[in-house]
């Protein structure tokens, strides 16, 4: 009686453990900030945010998904448009940004407008101008599609999806695109060195960009105005919209420097296609206002031999291994075969 | 010895099923005195005018019972979505156990949703964002909606529409309620003609973000739960 109850205790634990596996979370970084206990992590749940990533079915007229303006080659980011657009090719009025390394992130959006990646999800699938569509629609949609309801069974235990399954689905998915393997990475492990000019660069870096973009991910992530003048053609306020507080305006969120190569063009909007015209935006004088960063007040000096040394490390950041890591792509097993 | 025991049992046993038969919350929506209905028209007399209503959703949360300042009970389910259009959500049962005897002379909740809920992720049932009580382009649960139209309201096709909520510093819309009672069952009156008083619609009819002003109609809505006598 004693040994039955006790078998099955035992399968009862391998069954559980087999159904939750933890995310590999890089050890040289900090203590994630996402509550992993209201949303366990599991290969299943990651499988089915994939799918809802890739599918088109999330927007409107089914022609626009998650991954049109959150691209896998570009570290999930829209290389070649300062600003994303949207259903009908409307143009929307900021760069889509780079999706990794956001469970070490606590607001979501370039002003911030998201507390929690888990909701970040339902600013794009209603905007009128990206996905156009609603999420009870959205829900309906895939609890008739067949491919769905055996994956939300998978991954929730559950075939009748919901609105909370469908958000954690998608913030497994995201949660699993983790950037830690660049050639920075490497050094700070110990398994490679900079060059002379990378290290050059790097204390350059230290003490010059270092207080806003933090190691080890490269940003603060809270909100700066880095003295852009203002685009007339938008009027983007950026953290004010939300937060309508005057100290709050023209702030923007600090964004990561980790896979640079791979998210241009730059800034919330997207205004610099070149890494150059970045460095040069930081050593010439800013555009005065009362919410400029007290660390840019000044223009950087640098001279040309240093710019050149700090970009050769900030390329030390391009981490190759995630940008083409099949497992973040297109699930053509599960979208072309349904 | 041992009957005295068993009878007390029994009048125990009794009198806490005769209390647990109406240990519940009725909302009761009105307008003029009369059990609102969605789609019917109303005349209004602060706005000397018709008035329709199309929507009225609100969450109730963190339901405690009280006797003087002692708390008695917290409901085990912390949120609740009430919603006209669904019946069933106008009661919330306070024993649902039924195990134990409940002596109390106040009832506290919130109305809205508290700001760590609407910082932590998604959550299912009454606080799924399917409801159409999340605002998406921002964080945060819409605490109260109600909707409607009415030939004096100035706003495009004369409909108004009040969705407060908001959960950052000045602008935490969440309100909390203390009703006085001496009754068993909990019929929560909620009379919107007593809110359209406070609020003139033909100047304000339309709050679909945090504000300073979605926080001070939150306090106006709080004020109309009292308990029917």
């Amino acid at each position: 009686m004693h040994k039955q109850l006790i078998i099955s205790l035992l399968i009862l634990t391998t069954a559980f453990f087999a159904n939750t596996s933890k995310l590999d979370l890089p050890k040289h970084f900090p203590k994630p900030i996402y509550n992993f206990e209201s949303n366990p992590t599991s290969q299943e749940k990651i499988i089915l945010g994939s799918a809802l990533f890739y599918d088109p079915i999330l927007s409107k007229d089914s022609t626009i998904s998650c991954a049109s303006c959150h691209s896998p080659y570009n570290a999930f980011a829209h290389t070649d448009h300062d600003l994303s657009h949207g259903i009908n090719d409307q143009i929307g009025t900021r760069n889509a940004p780079a999706l990794f390394n956001l469970a070490w992130q606590n607001s979501f959006m370039w002003d911030g407008a998201h507390k929690h990646l888990d909701m970040q999800a339902l600013a794009p699938m209603t905007h009128p101008g990206e996905m156009a569509e609603s999420i009870e629609n959205i829900v309906k949609k895939l609890q008739n599609k067949k491919l769905y309801p055996p994956l939300f069974q998978q991954a929730f235990q559950d075939s009748i999806i919901t609105g909370e399954h469908l958000l954690k689905a998608l913030a497994q998915f995201q949660l699993s695109l983790i950037s830690a393997n660049s050639k920075y990475d490497q050094v700070i492990k110990g398994d490679t060195t900079f060059n002379e000019q990378e290290q050059k660069g790097y204390t350059l870096f230290q003490k010059h960009c270092n207080s806003c973009h933090s190691e080890p991910l490269f940003s603060r992530f809270d909100f700066a105005n880095n003295g852009l003048p203002i685009d007339t053609s938008l009027n983007d306020y950026g953290r004010w919209t939300i937060t309508k507080k005057t100290e709050d305006g023209l702030k923007f969120k600090i964004p990561t420097l980790r896979n640079l190569s791979y998210t241009f063009p730059y800034m919330h909007d997207g205004r610099f296609k070149k890494l150059n015209q970045v460095l040069s935006h930081y050593t010439n004088p800013k555009y005065q206002s009362k919410t400029l960063a007290n660390e840019l007040k000044s223009p950087l000096t640098i001279s040309s031999n240093e710019k050149i040394d700090l970009i050769a490390f900030l390329l030390t950041l391009n981490d190759k291994e995630f940008v083409f890591n099949l497992k973040h792509q297109f699930p053509r097993d599960i979208l072309i075969k349904n | 010895m041992r009957l005295y025991t068993i009878l007390v049992f029994i009048a125990l046993y009794s009198s806490a099923l005769a209390q647990s038969a109406g240990e519940r919350i009725l909302f009761h929506p009105t307008m003029n005195e009369q059990a609102m209905e969605l789609g019917q028209s109303y005349y209004s007399i602060t706005l000397e005018d018709s008035i329709q209503f199309d929507a009225l959703k609100f969450y109730i949360s963190d339901v405690q019972l009280y006797y003087q300042d002692q708390l008695v009970l917290s409901l085990e389910k912390t949120h609740h979505l009430i919603d006209l259009e669904n019946p069933e959500s106008l009661t919330i049962e306070l024993n649902p156990n039924k195990d134990s005897i409940l002596t109390y002379n106040n009832i506290r909740f919130n109305l809205g949703v508290d700001s760590l809920t609407n910082s932590s992720g998604a959550f299912g049932g009454d606080l799924d964002p399917t409801n159409g009580m999340y605002w998406t382009w921002q964080s945060g649960y819409i605490n109260f909606k109600l909707e409607g139209l009415s030939k004096a309201c100035p706003a495009r096709k004369n409909v108004f529409q009040f969705h407060l909520g908001g959960f950052l510093g000045d602008n935490n819309a969440i309100q909390k309620v203390r009703l006085e009672t001496s009754k068993k069952e909990q019929n929560i009156n909620f009379a919107i003609d007593k809110l359209l008083e406070k609020i003139n619609i033909k100047e304000q009819y339309q709050i679909m973000s945090p504000s300073i002003e979605a926080v001070e109609i939150s306090k106006l809505v709080a004020d109309i739960f009292t308990i029917k006598s």
